[in-house]
């Protein structure tokens, strides 16, 4: 996208683009002084360092497509303030209330006491409107994590923001600049009313379904009687392989550090300089694919903790992940930082650039990626790791043996019959040729710190019914299940099994997920893990915390469907 | 009364409104503003070189290197050193006279590898800008100075105008 | 960023800062201990209500005109629903016909049905009658949406109600929707013009435009026929026992 600017302009930049997408920036040199000054918290996230903190979640006036709406923002900024801390400090954040409902703040990703993890109902009671809670802790670790809400849908009406922890020892890879890059989502429709809607009617923000066009560009292609094949497979099941994000571009404009595209947040950089990007993904639904054309990034972090560098051109970032990317652009030329959402319904759009005010063409979005019959838990793709020693139980195996329960039962829609082990896949919908990174790329730097192998397996299934738009574990929701509970010291291995068709980022508060992807004991630490559909994956965790841990999917409606557990550790 | 207001007002008003609508694009640090920049968080300081000990189980990790990743300074090199000229086309968005830069929609460069861009030039002090107006189709030639920035040495309307 | 928005936003963070810091003291007075249960972490046992008008039309047949209501809401949780359904036809003569109102109970026993329980009452310008209702509503395999009920009456007498309906997408927003009704008596009803056995079917096609999900205006063919009994009652008090008509109408929920 060029910006064309109008000859006659008035001293405005009347670029009609950016008025049609909405850009702050425009509204910003209109707004009238005093308007302007409130705004301009708005429009740059500030960023707070040192260890005591006071945070204000508060209303806030938000124009982000020309209808002005009210978000609950902390501190008036979306996203919230860049909270910078140092590991081994002692930190004090003393969190106001000031909206007329119950709020909380987690800290995702950041080791603590239970009591400060900021779940209501399991780490505290939550912060009534006018009270102020301190959080106090001490940060043992270091790396890009994130903070937001966890009460009711704050965290997609604006409660969110990063967090940097920087490390005691220096940094293991040396860079010139550091930009947090916050992918997230915004509705101009209140999260209520997108909940009802799915309620009602599960495909209501589905545009991109399948029509008698579809169906006679299908026939064209792969002959009639296949085409018909296909339609009567998928109709038998009463699902459709066009499902891919729940909410879509339909209602969201997708954001980069709380900007839509047409804003043009950029980050500058001098040619040559090593330039890391923070890549957040705190959106509420929205699964992003990530790429710099002509700029390929080499990824040194994911979910704030070190792995062996691997080079690639792109990634894909569920709903809660952090990667941490080094990129070294050497031309004097601007570079486009495009967030595509995995339905390609909309993307998020900023610039990479020496001096402020320069564009390059945003390219063009992906094909957008259909459902296959391995995502339906059909099997078929029997890839695995390269060294599979701890892979769990092998693919083919006792594949689902709860298959036979769950089937038919009001929260659970489909079952895996054969889920694979697919971690040396990124997904659907990229196009051949571009390097994209998988959970088996990632290598931790440093071997585990519990060798112990687990005493026991925990086996869950992913499941949901998408036509009631129920969401649940093992066909059960958060009210109609009991704790899991595990001993304290504990080495557990979590299986999870996806018996929906749609990815489910798995997030477990105050212990780490060590991902088993081959790399024996230098498999990675992650807190949000991303089961692809129809995936079987597993993870070990040593409960060295007690608390009660919120163990949950992190896409926010599929969470507050039922998609939550409680994991006790005594 | 009024009528005997109206018309100097509007005579004296005018010609205001008429050269603020026709005053060039905001100045380059204005713009500038207008484009929401990131915050930069600073550098790494010095790359830790020997790792860190084990920690205990409880604690995640701090960040510890592997000196593995090649030096710094051998990546300084600009990529286009010693490049001279390069052509290019586009059109005109903004001519700031004071501060002799132009803001260009341009094709693509393929000589120094460049896509097509949106972008400031400095233009070089001899070059005359009076023919040059916004919306004007112009072919020019850049050079790199040692600064890194290309200059324009020569910028003239393509035919066809608008 | 330029001074004049640096004191501006400075200004704001230290009001917020001092408001915070006034509010300090007051969290040290909270009660470290309480004896109320928490609240749950997330709320999956939501309320939600809505209400559809599938059929909100008027009939052309060149002749006379009449215009038909068929909707239905309901209001509840995941698995337990009050459901309210409705439909009726007003005849150009100012009387109303087919007049049938349910008030069920609904319970989700698989994926994709619901068990549903209650009464019936046919209310329009012929006596009222009223009957217990039981049956299921869901959708069927390849997307057939599909209503079954059966109905017992005071005296003993048996009906039965078949709804089934398609969405086939031309389009993103363009949809074509047959649909189709069917009743069914075990004893006729004089008085209501309904006779034994199959009675009557309304089957339509009705093509829609989706200019938002909630609202979409349509147009149509249906064809209102009455078979055996029935068809005999129509004859007899001159009304028509097979029509066609154009029908323009509206599919609106909430």
């Amino acid at each position: 996208m060029k910006a064309r600017r109008v000859p006659f302009h008035c001293g405005l930049p009347l670029n009609r683009r950016w008025f049609i997408r909405g850009a702050a920036a425009g509204a910003f040199t209109l707004a009238p002084w005093p308007l302007r000054s409130a705004l301009a918290v708005l429009s740059r996230a500030p960023v707070l360092s040192g260890t005591d903190f006071q945070l204000e979640i508060g209303p806030t006036p938000i124009n982000i497509t020309g209808h002005p709406r009210i978000a609950t923002a902390v501190n008036g900024s979306i996203p919230a303030p860049i909270l910078r801390w140092r590991e081994g400090d002692t930190v004090t954040l003393a969190v106001t209330n000031r909206l007329s409902e119950p709020s909380s703040i987690h800290w995702h990703g950041v080791r603590n006491p239970s009591p400060m993890d900021g779940v209501p109902g399991l780490s505290f009671r939550g912060i009534a409107p006018g009270e102020t809670f301190v959080y106090r802790f001490p940060v043992h670790q270091s790396g890009t994590y994130w903070y937001h809400s966890h009460s009711a849908f704050q965290e997609q009406t604006g409660v969110y923001g990063p967090i940097v922890i920087v490390p005691k020892g220096g940094y293991a890879q040396a860079f010139d600049r550091d930009y947090v890059v916050m992918l997230s989502d915004w509705s101009d429709e209140s999260p209520d009313a997108i909940v009802s809607n799915l309620k009602f009617q599960s495909d209501y923000y589905n545009f991109h379904q399948r029509t008698l066009g579809t169906f006679v560009d299908d026939a064209q292609r792969k002959g009639f009687s296949d085409t018909v094949a296909d339609r009567l497979e998928w109709g038998k099941m009463r699902m459709s392989p066009t499902d891919i994000l729940d909410v879509s571009g339909a209602t969201y404009t997708y954001l980069i550090n709380g900007q839509p595209s047409g804003a043009n947040w950029t980050a500058l950089f001098r040619p040559g300089e090593r330039v890391r990007l923070r890549f957040i993904n705190g959106s509420s639904m929205s699964i992003f694919d990530v790429r710099i054309p002509d700029l390929p990034m080499t990824v040194v972090q994911a979910d704030g903790n070190d792995v062996e560098p691997v080079t690639i051109d792109e990634f894909r970032i569920s709903v809660a992940e952090t990667y941490d990317v080094i990129v070294q652009p050497k031309a004097d030329r601007a570079y486009t930082i495009f967030a595509q959402a995995e339905d390609r319904t909309g993307y998020a759009r900023g610039t990479l650039a020496p001096r402020p005010g320069m564009a390059v063409a945003i390219p063009l979005m992906d094909p957008r990626p259909l459902r296959t019959m391995t995502d339906m838990g059909m099997g078929g793709m029997q890839h695995g790791p390269a060294s599979g020693t701890d892979m769990g139980s092998m693919p083919g195996m006792d594949a689902n043996p709860e298959a036979k329960k769950l089937q038919g039962s009001v929260g659970v829609d489909n079952v895996a019959m054969m889920p694979t082990q697919r971690l040396d896949r990124a997904g659907e919908g990229f196009p051949p040729g571009r390097r994209v990174l998988s959970y088996a790329d990632l290598r931790a730097t440093r071997p585990g710190s519990d060798p112990r192998p687990p005493s026991r397996d925990i086996a869950l299934h992913l499941t949901g019914n998408m036509e009631r738009f129920i969401w649940s574990f093992d066909g059960k929701k958060f009210s109609e299940a009991e704790p899991i509970v595990l001993q304290r010291g504990e080495r557990v291995r979590f299986v999870l099994i996806n018996d929906s068709m749609m990815e489910h980022p798995i997030h477990l508060h105050g212990l780490w997920s060590e991902l088993e992807n081959g790399h024996g004991e230098y498999r990675p630490y992650k807190h949000t893990i991303n089961v692809k559909p129809g995936e079987r994956l597993s993870y070990l965790v040593t409960a060295d915390e007690p608390g009660r841990w919120a163990y949950h999917c992190h896409l926010l409606y599929h969470m507050e469907m039922g998609m939550f557990r409680e994991v006790r550790v005594p | 009364m009024i009528a005997s207001l109206y018309r100097p007002l509007i005579i004296g008003l005018l010609p205001i409104a008429l050269i603020a609508c026709m005053s060039p694009e905001p100045t380059g640090a204005e713009e500038s503003a207008a484009v929401p920049l990131g915050v930069d968080l600073g550098g790494s300081g010095p790359v830790a070189e020997t790792p860190q000990p084990q920690v205990p189980t409880r604690t995640a990790f701090a960040a510890v290197g592997h000196a593995s990743e090649p030096q710094r300074g051998s990546e300084m090199q600009m990529a286009h050193a010693g490049h001279n000229d390069a052509h290019g086309t586009g059109t005109v968005n903004s001519v700031d006279p004071a501060q002799h830069k132009v803001n260009l929609s341009h094709n693509p460069i393929p000589e120094i590898g460049w896509p097509a861009m949106t972008m400031d030039f400095p233009v070089a002090p001899s070059v005359d800008l009076k023919a040059i107006k916004p919306g004007t189709r112009v072919n020019f030639t850049i050079q790199q100075q040692p600064g890194g920035m290309h200059e324009i040495q020569a910028i003239t309307p393509a035919g066809g105008g608008r | 960023m330029s001074a004049y928005r640096t004191i501006p936003s400075a200004a704001a963070l230290v009001a917020f800062a001092s408001a915070a810091a006034a509010q300090t003291p007051a969290a040290k007075d909270e009660p470290t201990l309480s004896m109320e249960p928490l609240p749950p972490p997330v709320m999956d046992q939501g309320i939600f209500a809505h209400a559809i008008f599938n059929e909100l039309e008027g009939r052309f047949n060149g002749g006379n005109t009449e215009f038909r209501w068929e909707g239905q809401g309901w209001v509840g949780t995941d698995y337990d629903k009050l459901w309210i359904k409705s439909e009726g036809t007003l005849q150009s003569n100012g009387t109303l016909d087919d007049g049938q109102h349910q008030f069920l109970y609904g319970r989700a026993v698989t994926t994709y049905f619901d068990l549903q329980g209650g009464l019936r009452s046919d209310i329009d310008s012929r006596p009222t009658r009223n009957w217990a209702a039981f049956g299921i509503q869901g959708l069927a395999p390849y997307f057939f949406d599909l209503e079954l009920t059966g109905y017992v009456s005071g005296e003993g007498h048996l009906a039965g109600k078949l709804e089934a309906s398609y969405d086939l997408l031309l389009t993103q927003r363009l949809i074509l929707q047959p649909q189709i009704e069917v009743n069914l008596y075990s004893k006729a009803d004089p008085a209501r013009l309904v006779g034994a056995g199959f009675s009557d079917i309304d089957t339509g096609l009705r093509l829609r435009y989706e200019f938002t999900r909630n609202f979409a205006p349509y147009l149509g063919v249906v064809y209102e026929g009455k078979f055996g009994q029935t068809a005999g009652y129509a004859r007899r008090v001159g009304e028509s026992t097979g029509d066609f008509r154009f029908v323009f109408g509206v599919r609106a929920w909430f």
